[in-house]
């Protein structure tokens, strides 16, 4: 293998131009186009005006970045406790994605084929490569149970995600009754009631398939006090040194299930917080780059985004995977 | 100093103090991950995917900073009382 490359290079030497491309010419002036791209909406953007002086012409500003974290309200709809609430733009983009995946699956599902078309295969080699992670995760049996809601979850979170680096979010203005200028769409993920959704959807699921597979064995994980009341019962039957042995590990029982049981619930925050900052970071991250240099450092902080949407999404369907297989599990070491 | 200023030191310090702990946490991660994968190349897929998870967890506590200096810069309503 090592020997055979240089004798390529030398028989095809002359076509071989700049970065092995044959179009040596066009790469080199698309490369220099770039960088001088660069390294003008490096010197007309704030950096440059403060250091250099520059004032760049009317229309080449960038207005100052405001964020604002709760999401906009588009139709209002009335008040609740001083909060106006109604229909906010996060909410079109969830239901924009919810168009956009139901349109994919109707049309895969109608023009499913026995030989896909290219499109089909694609779908297909993305559902059996998440059904494969799910099998793997949580076994044979589970994984088939858990893997359409797991799915489910990937394929939202990941569309919303990089829904919003689509041209239009948060450029495409609407005007309000009341005369203000609110963006029409905003990615979904960036307000926080969408991962709360989200992480009380996996919570409720989580709980379902513990209760369902373990029974009031998975609920006693939660309340562990049978071995102190036992303990209890052997004093006052005279049984003191063992008795005193089950109060003692009957109190650590119940301490470890409680801190079970907040641990439960602190999953749902923590669910929630890493989908929305993360959303959110970058979110913020994409509109700081665009105000300081406006035009090509752009595309650094969006390929980024496209990673973290596709790493979040995973992250989000494989900790309810595996909390929920967790729960399926039965304890059986426990106890006596 | 002023409540502003306060507010700007704050947020600069909860940022850099919380990624402190994730910082070094990848580190290890990626130790962990290049050893792994030093005795055993053939597993590179798994190693790969586990070691994402693993650091988008650790990662997840500076996100929490990160939130927190959100808050603190742009909402207005927080120390506007």
């Amino acid at each position: 293998m090592a020997e055979q490359k240089p004798v390529a290079d030398k028989k095809t030497g002359k076509k071989i131009g700049c970065l092995g491309c044959s179009f040596s010419l066009g790469i080199f002036i698309f490369i220099i186009a770039v960088l001088v791209l660069f390294i003008v909406s490096l010197a007309l953007g704030p950096i440059g005006q403060g250091f250099l002086g520059i004032k760049p012409p009317e229309w080449l500003s960038v207005p100052t970045p405001h964020v604002l974290l709760p999401a906009e309200v588009i139709i209002p709809m009335g008040e609740f406790a001083g909060q106006e609430y109604g229909i906010t733009n996060s909410i079109i983009t969830t239901w924009l994605t919810m168009v956009i995946l139901v349109i994919i699956s109707l049309v895969v599902i109608k023009r499913s084929k026995l030989i896909p078309s290219r499109f089909q295969s694609l779908i297909e080699s993305v559902f059996e490569w998440l059904y494969n992670f799910c099998k793997e995760a949580a076994g044979e049996k589970n994984g088939r149970r858990f893997f359409p809601i797991i799915t489910t979850i990937i394929l939202f979170v990941l569309f919303n995600g990089w829904l919003s680096l689509l041209p239009g979010f948060g450029s495409i203005m609407v005007h309000t009754a009341e005369g203000h200028e609110l963006p029409l769409l905003r990615g979904a993920n960036t307000d926080i009631n969408t991962p709360l959704a989200l992480a009380l959807i996996s919570f409720v699921f989580i709980e379902t398939v513990g209760i369902a597979s373990g029974g009031l064995h998975y609920l006693k994980k939660f309340m562990n006090v049978g071995r102190f009341f036992k303990g209890w019962g052997k004093i006052f039957r005279g049984q003191v040194k063992s008795g005193f042995g089950d109060l003692f590990f009957g109190v650590i029982d119940g301490v470890v299930s409680l801190i079970e049981f907040i641990s439960e619930f602190f999953r749902v925050i923590s669910l929630t917080f890493r989908l929305f900052g993360n959303m959110l970071g970058g979110e913020i991250l994409v509109l700081m780059f665009l105000f300081l240099f406006f035009v090509t450092p752009i595309i650094i902080p969006h390929g980024l985004e496209l990673i973290f949407g596709l790493i979040q999404a995973l992250i989000f369907g494989f900790l309810t995977l595996v909390f929920a297989s967790i729960a399926a599990t039965p304890h059986e070491g426990e106890g006596h | 100093m002023d409540a502003e200023t306060m507010r700007l030191l704050a947020a600069g310090i909860s940022m850099g103090l919380g990624s402190l702990g994730p910082g070094i946490g990848i580190g290890i991660l990626g130790m962990g991950a290049m050893n792994a994968l030093g005795r055993n190349p053939e597993a590179r897929g798994a190693i790969l995917t586990n070691m994402m998870i693993a650091i988008a967890m650790a990662e997840a506590v500076a996100i929490y900073a990160l939130v927190v200096a959100i808050i603190l810069i742009f909402v207005p309503v927080a120390y506007n009382v």
